[in-house]
């Protein structure tokens, strides 16, 4: 327990920080909540509308739909490469001896290349006309069949634009995974491989319970920056073939500054941070269930 | 309090778009071309979306430049984002904030109708008139200018012809002619794609060049008036000069007009695939002109290259002679901020402009200067320069101008569809007619 007048220029000195927050992120909520109520393009009065940008979000637009349901495939392809692929990762680095520094390094890389250039390489990548690696490679490995513009098939495009998300940040999750799976301690490993326990055993008896709050922390941070992934897909297909690759956050972007549909754009935006806050509080609960029982 | 929220609301976005710009100064009667009192020199910003090392930004700079020598504390802010897209939500952003330039680009789209309506822009006619310059324009390039009801606020730099340029030797290789109409293009097609050729480079990126093409069949068979009528849903296409561009578009998609994987290739890719002899066709301006009339152009096909105009179709309203001529992207000038100076300077430039633009190679919109053909062209530059000459008195409009942002970001979006088969012509017809019905009304009531 801190000492009274300790805890006080405690509190004075979260202060500061805490009011840039308010300013920075409650703030913009707020008045995101308030314009969802009215309808504006951005140059005309603004004409309040009640609840009408909710019931035509809700019920009567099929790109809303589209996209909801599209980030959500999004999110479930960046989530199994960010956290299974860093899980995996992370394992092997562990029970590497020599070379380690230099594969996290590598794996990390990604992470710090900006993301303009990430889409860019990508787009070079998947493409078919000039021949691109990822044809090239299916051609050379005699899977010349499942050659495609994968940018430009309605059946591929939103794996192809999930894909580069996923690869970028395992890296960063690995390190963090990495961090807690060597803080485990030796000797409750090696107590239970005298009981006889095997690898699988190991780890899902010791090593992941013992790593849960940080999974659940990297959980939370890969599954809310999926929700709101944006530059990638925006960068490489805009949204298309159709609506093919469109995300709520792309689809709320082109309504604000393409449509100039402010209100009905900020209904969109109050869905997504509503729908990160669920995403969260599901993960909790679901983890924490499982961590009791 | 209504102000205060509304000011606080776009102050997020704006922050992200331009600091620079803005100005002070009560609104002003957009139709006072001529305001009077003393011209004190200060800077004044021209928001514009054209290439930063073009010849407009070049002239523009030296002739303010020419400017401040007279004027002393005189500048010419130029803020330029060339790529469209961006460019349009940046002026947007910034219309909303209420903190537009002394001089901006836009299209005459229907974001740019309200804010003339508004009374933030002045008059073009009456400016150019002022300053005894209206007579100088090519009727044309104002024409391209017009909002729906002729009024006129935006003042042309360009003026531009688009011709579909192809390969004299991959269509004789495939053994086809010139297309005499719009309708044999996908037979054309077939041809090409037998002969191992692709048909048409297109880039997909950016959307409008593939939206240029829906724009031909209508324009045929309906003439201009066409899409000043679909935009606001007074017709559609469900009728018959609709079901046209929708079949055709379709069907140059089963013909495999253009290359594999088109929606994700972008301006440059399209222009290679072309200039190395690839692709048989492709459809862009004379802005185009230094890349493919002059020695730049890949020695390989430089002798097969030429250019055909939009071919017309049976029982065509329009002439051979009438297709897309834009004058580009016109500029706007803010009434609000619209003062003695800025008068002045508009003055100096305009006049001066069209000598210095024709002397770049480039198709000035008046007519008052003769265009000179640069050194290093070939014949076909000059061919491609007195077409404009003989232009008959319609154009076809590009329609991503013309249609309101949601339904034309819809149509944009649904063509790709409708060219790669993922839709029938009839889903395709029916997504964009309740497109129309569902937004036209709020943005042309």
């Amino acid at each position: 327990m801190l000492p009274n007048r300790s805890r006080t220029s405690v509190l004075v000195f979260l202060l500061p920080p805490l009011l840039l927050y308010c300013a920075a992120v409650l703030f913009p909520i707020l008045q995101s909540l308030f314009l969802s109520f009215f309808s504006w393009n951005g140059i005309s009065d603004m004409e309040f509308v009640g609840l009408a940008n909710y019931v035509r979000m809700l019920t009567a637009d099929d790109i809303f739909w589209r996209s909801f349901f599209n980030a959500l495939v999004y999110l479930a392809i960046c989530l199994v490469l960010q956290l299974g692929g860093a899980l995996v990762v992370a394992s092997l680095l562990t029970s590497l001896r020599r070379g380690r520094e230099l594969i996290k390094t590598l794996y990390l890389l990604p992470a710090v290349i900006s993301t303009v250039a990430i889409a860019f390489l990508f787009v070079r990548i998947y493409s078919i006309d000039p021949v691109g690696l990822l044809n090239q490679l299916l051609h050379w490995i005699g899977l010349g069949s499942l050659e495609r513009a994968w940018l430009s098939d309605v059946n591929t495009v939103l794996a192809a634009v999930s894909a580069p998300e996923g690869w970028r940040f395992t890296g960063l999750y690995m390190l963090i995974i990495y961090a807690a799976l060597i803080a485990v301690p030796k000797e409750l490993e090696e107590a239970a491989v005298l009981d006889g326990a095997s690898k699988w055993t190991l780890f899902t008896k010791i090593r992941f319970p013992y790593i849960r709050p940080v999974w659940i922390t990297t959980t939370i941070m890969a599954t809310t920056y999926g929700l709101r992934g944006f530059d990638i897909p925006y960068l490489m297909t805009n949204g298309g073939p159709g609506q093919s690759s469109e995300l709520l956050t792309t689809y709320m972007y082109k309504t604000a500054f393409t449509s100039t549909d402010f209100g009905y754009a900020s209904t969109i935006a109050v869905f997504i941070v509503i729908e990160c806050l669920v995403a969260v509080g599901l993960i909790l609960f679901m983890l924490k269930r499982k961590a009791d029982s | 309090m209504k102000k205060l929220l509304r000011a606080a609301a776009v102050a997020a976005v704006a922050a992200l778009a331009l600091t620079a710009c803005g100005g002070g100064g009560a609104a002003t009667d957009p139709s006072n071309v001529s305001p009077t009192g003393e011209i004190k020199p200060r800077e004044i910003s021209w928001l514009l979306s054209r290439p930063a090392d073009g010849a407009v930004i070049n002239i523009m700079k030296k002739l303010a430049d020419d400017y401040a020598k007279d004027h002393p504390g005189f500048a010419l802010n130029l803020i330029t984002t060339p790529d469209r897209p961006s460019y349009i939500q940046k002026l947007e952003t910034l219309a909303a904030a209420n903190k537009l330039p002394e001089l901006f680009d836009t299209d005459a789209t229907p974001f740019a109708q309200q804010l003339a309506k508004q009374g933030k822009m002045v008059e073009a006619d009456k400016l150019l008139k002022s300053l005894d310059l209206y007579d100088d324009y090519r009727p044309g390039a104002l024409d391209y200018q017009r909002f729906d009801d002729g009024s006129l606020y935006m003042i042309p730099f360009q003026f531009e012809l688009e011709f579909i340029w192809y390969n004299k030797a991959l269509l004789q290789k495939a053994g086809v002619a010139v297309p005499q109409s719009l309708d044999d293009i996908p037979a054309m097609c077939t041809a090409l794609r037998n002969a191992g050729i692709t048909p048409i480079a297109i880039d997909g990126q950016d959307q409008w060049p593939l939206e240029r093409y829906v724009a031909y069949q209508p324009f045929r068979a309906a003439g201009p008036d066409f899409v000043q009528k679909l935009k606001k849903g007074e017709a559609a296409f469900s009728d018959p000069a609709g079901q046209k561009t929708v079949q055709w578009m379709a069907e140059l998609g089963k013909a495999k007009c253009f290359q594999e994987g088109f929606s994700a290739q972008g301006y440059s890719d399209a222009q290679n695939q072309f200039t190395s002899g690839e692709a048989a066709m492709y459809n862009i301006g004379t802005w185009e002109l230094p890349s493919l009339a002059t020695d730049k152009l890949n020695p390989d096909v430089r002798d097969d290259i030429d250019f055909f105009t939009l071919p017309t179709t049976p029982g065509s309203v329009t002439a051979a002679n009438e297709f897309v001529s834009p004058s580009g992207i016109g500029m706007a000038v803010n009434s609000k901020t619209y003062d003695p100076l800025v008068s002045d300077f508009l003055k100096f430039a305009l006049e001066k402009y069209p000598a210095e633009y024709a002397a770049t190679g480039a198709l000035s919109p008046t007519t008052t200067v003769e265009t000179t053909v640069p050194a290093n062209a070939t014949p076909l530059y000059k061919k491609a320069l007195e077409t404009a000459n003989t232009l008959g008195e319609k154009q076809a409009m590009p329609w991503d101008t013309q249609l309101d942002p949601t339904t034309n970001g819809r149509l944009q979006q649904e063509l790709v569809l409708l060219v790669q088969g993922n839709i029938t012509p009839e889903q395709f017809t029916k997504t964009m007619d309740d497109a129309i019905k569902q937004n036209a009304p709020k943005f042309f009531k």
